[in-house]
């Protein structure tokens, strides 16, 4: 065991605290979220040319073949800079199942355009009173037609879709066993998209599919890959967001470290109060078992799946709780301006809320790791 | 960054294993996982330190020129937890942990040739005499004295919480030798001989129907004094490495993790109303929530154990440690507790017979769970509370 850095490693933390570091504040912040897409074109192709978009990218396609360790180092200083870029559904998830798809030649491509920035992917899976960790897609289907396949069906809040160029939409395949992966240009006929914000400032759309018209060749994986295929990818996905949790706790306890010594009451800095103190060191506590969370989380990520996805589960219920703690503690100590938007507290409280909300929520995770103990 | 263990520590695993499997005496096994009470069956455990001492593994954690094995944390760390799972007879942790580092690392050439081979070869039993009545969580208030009269030390004073005492043939105690300075500096480590006259202990009835934890009142004791450890007035700072030189122990990771194992067969076992407690889904998620807990806590003792580097003082994570590991012991015991409903109410005798007969009503693991959940309420309160504990992590991490 070893926590040192391999080299990539290093100088991915590098390039990510010179290009991150300057624009992890309210301002920024609140400009993105008001701008078209939730984040910044020019920092999406920053991010390119840093090989960030390559990294999970296979060396054929002109990536760096990453590890997952290295994503996952990566998006903890993408969650410390609370950076709303639509990393974790391209690179992590679309890329995922890109790599696992039939048409080899055809992804390597996609995966190129991927890493060079040109190509956003999201996925379409998400059905309105579906559990968020059942992979079999219920209410989509996808019919055999001339040439191809015809999709129809609803999906809901599909992470990062309205910056997406093409989605990875699932569906139940007819006539046959299982749940297909199909690529879909966001601007097919048939397809109606409402867009909307979340309360971090990212973006997700409802996308109902009419009778959408599909090459032979849209679909990237068949149905009887489909559905582990697209376990993988949202466990990977799950790891990044983690990732992110535990950056944006380790932020918001610097944040909320600084403040209690700054902020003055009863003539004394706050920090210097049992009451207050107390509050802080279960912050930390809680932060830094998400961490080693994380880690075991990682430990366990090439296991076979039901060892993979047990660990995860542990570790989404550890992380999301103590992203709560870290956030609700963090507002409660900055009393009355925790609440207000010109203070960082709150954006990391709604960030790490959407993160825990997100493929899979505490409660479903706990009970998907409570099954893996007693069956 | 490598997360995943190397293969050659499984191979490790699996002689350590089969090496525990070999020397441990069935009897003595199976006392241990019966055993009511947390510190039951004082025979077995200097008995299988000499055990283990035949074989060379009574302190594996020592440096090998004192009886250690030469391994490094993670095959220290495999050990443990698999004496833990056999049902292996606990360290006197008194003698093995605390007190040995202190006396290798600071002690006098005499003293190292005289107690060291005591602790290694199990022939002694130790008590720690730190806490007093007036000195708890402010432990450098202490007031016990010792007086130094030309070649011996004469220590008046009292302790307590002193686990073990009534059986300890020796025990190391903090004493005051000067009162004019600092509190924290006129303390200093003394090892006294529990049948020295002038030491009178008593044992202290327990929540739990044990007397483990005892008073001991010391009345011109009259100490050689070459048996103050190090140089006078030093005995905070050695106090101090001890419990930083144990920066896991406080964890319990391996007592925890064999004792959540046994809350599961508990929920296996018991049924309410037809249905396993197992498949309750509230007591359910309570259990992933603390097996998911103790995870967390383990990765948290291998980061300490790999010397990851760290984003505050590495004295930081010890504080971690001993705050889960204190609450996770708590939660584990009474997920056993709960998982037997009211029939975790009967009274268990804690003296060290056996246990009555399992019944279909009564299975063996039903005797102790209480006894030892009950006493489990001190985790959050020995070895600093886990109010200091905070008061520490925030100064450690923030500053504060």
């Amino acid at each position: 065991m070893d926590f040192a850095k391999s080299d990539i490693q290093a100088m991915l933390l590098d390039s990510a605290e010179r290009l991150l570091s300057e624009n992890a504040d309210v301002e920024y912040w609140r400009h993105q979220r008001s701008s078209a897409l939730g984040f910044d074109e020019a920092r999406w192709a920053q991010f390119a040319e840093l090989g960030w978009l390559a990294l999970p990218v296979p060396e054929a396609a002109g990536g760096l073949d990453g590890t997952i360790e290295d994503i996952a180092l990566l998006n903890i200083a993408l969650g410390r800079a609370l950076a709303t870029e639509p990393y974790v559904s391209t690179v992590v998830l679309a890329d995922h199942v890109l790599k696992q798809a039939a048409d080899e030649a055809g992804s390597l491509e996609l995966l190129g355009q991927i890493a060079g920035g040109t190509l956003r992917i999201a996925l379409a899976h998400q059905e309105n009173g579906a559990h968020p960790l059942d992979v079999e897609a219920g209410g989509t289907l996808a019919r055999p037609s001339a040439g191809g396949y015809m999709l129809s069906g609803a999906k809901i809040m599909a992470l990062d879709a309205p910056s997406a160029g093409q989605l990875i939409v699932s569906a139940r395949m007819e006539g046959e066993e299982g749940t297909g992966l199909f690529l879909v240009p966001a601007d097919a006929p048939g397809l109606s998209v409402e867009s909307y914000a979340l309360i971090d400032g990212t973006r997700a759309s409802d996308i109902v599919l009419a009778d959408v018209a599909l090459p032979a060749g849209a679909l990237l994986v068949g149905g009887n890959r489909g559905a582990a295929v697209l376990r993988e990818a949202i466990d990977r996905a799950s790891i990044a967001l983690m990732a992110q949790a535990v950056g944006a706790m380790e932020a918001a306890n610097k944040i909320c470290g600084a403040y209690v010594q700054e902020r003055k009451q009863f003539g004394a800095a706050i920090g210097s109060f049992q009451a207050i103190q107390h509050i802080m060191a279960d912050n930390f506590v809680a932060a830094h078992q998400a961490r080693s969370m994380l880690y075991h989380a990682l430990a366990n990520a090439d296991q076979d799946q039901a060892t993979r996805s047990a660990a995860l589960s542990a570790a989404r219920l550890v992380i999301g709780e103590a992203g709560q703690t870290v956030s609700r503690n963090g507002i409660q100590v900055h009393g009355g301006y925790g609440l207000t938007d010109e203070y960082a507290i709150g954006h990391y409280f709604r960030r790490l809320m959407c993160i825990e909300k997100q493929y899979g929520d505490l409660i479903q995770h706990g009970e998907r790791f409570g099954d893996s103990i007693f069956g | 960054m490598e997360l995943r263990l190397d293969p050659d520590l499984e191979t490790f695993r699996t002689e350590v294993r089969a090496f525990i499997d070999s020397i441990l005496p069935a009897d003595m096994k199976e006392r241990q996982r019966r055993k009511v009470a947390n510190n039951a069956a004082v025979p077995d455990l200097l008995e299988w330190m000499r055990i283990l001492h035949a074989h060379g593994r009574s302190v594996p954690h020592w440096p090998q020129e004192h009886g250690g094995c030469g391994w490094t944390p993670m095959q220290l760390f495999i050990f443990n937890e698999e004496l833990y799972k056999a049902d292996a007879p606990e360290f006197d942790w008194g003698g093995t942990h605390m007190l040995g580092p202190v006396l290798y690392t600071y002690g006098s050439d005499y003293l190292k040739d005289r107690f060291l081979p005591m602790i290694r070869e199990g022939a002694t039993m130790w008590a720690q005499g730190f806490s007093e009545p007036g000195s708890g969580s402010d432990l450098a208030s202490l007031r016990t004295s010792a007086e130094r009269v030309g070649d011996t030390y004469i220590v008046n004073g009292q302790k307590i919480w002193t686990s073990g005492a009534a059986h300890a043939d020796w025990g190391f105690f903090l004493v005051r030798t000067d009162k004019t300075v600092k509190p924290q500096r006129g303390i200093s480590f003394l090892i006294i001989k529990m049948d020295t006259p002038g030491i009178t202990v008593r044992q202290i009835p327990q929540i739990n129907g044990e007397a483990h934890l005892c008073e001991v009142f010391l009345d011109n004791v009259e100490v050689p004094a070459d048996q103050l450890i190090g140089e006078p007035g030093m005995g905070w700072t050695y106090a101090k490495f001890l419990l930083e030189h144990e920066r896991t122990t406080s964890s319990f990771i391996y007592w925890s993790k064999r004792e959540l194992a046994r809350a599961k067969d508990i929920a296996l076992g018991e049924r309410v109303g037809g249905r396993r407690v197992a498949d309750d889904p509230a007591f359910r998620a309570r259990f992933a929530r603390a097996e998911a807990d103790l995870l967390a806590l383990e990765w948290s003792v291998l980061r300490v154990l790999a010397h990851e580097e760290f984003d505050a003082p590495e004295a930081a994570a010890a504080s971690v440690l001993k705050i889960r590991g204190s609450e996770l012991q708590q939660e584990v015991t009474m997920l056993q507790v709960d998982a037997m409903g009211a029939k975790s109410l009967r009274f268990f005798d804690a003296a060290p017979v056996p246990p009555p007969a399992p019944t279909d009503a009564w299975p063996d693991y039903a005797p102790g769970r209480t006894t030892v959940a009950l006493i489990n309420r001190a985790a959050t309160i020995y070895g600093g509370s886990k109010q200091i504990q905070k008061n520490i992590l925030a100064k450690l991490a923030f500053g504060i």
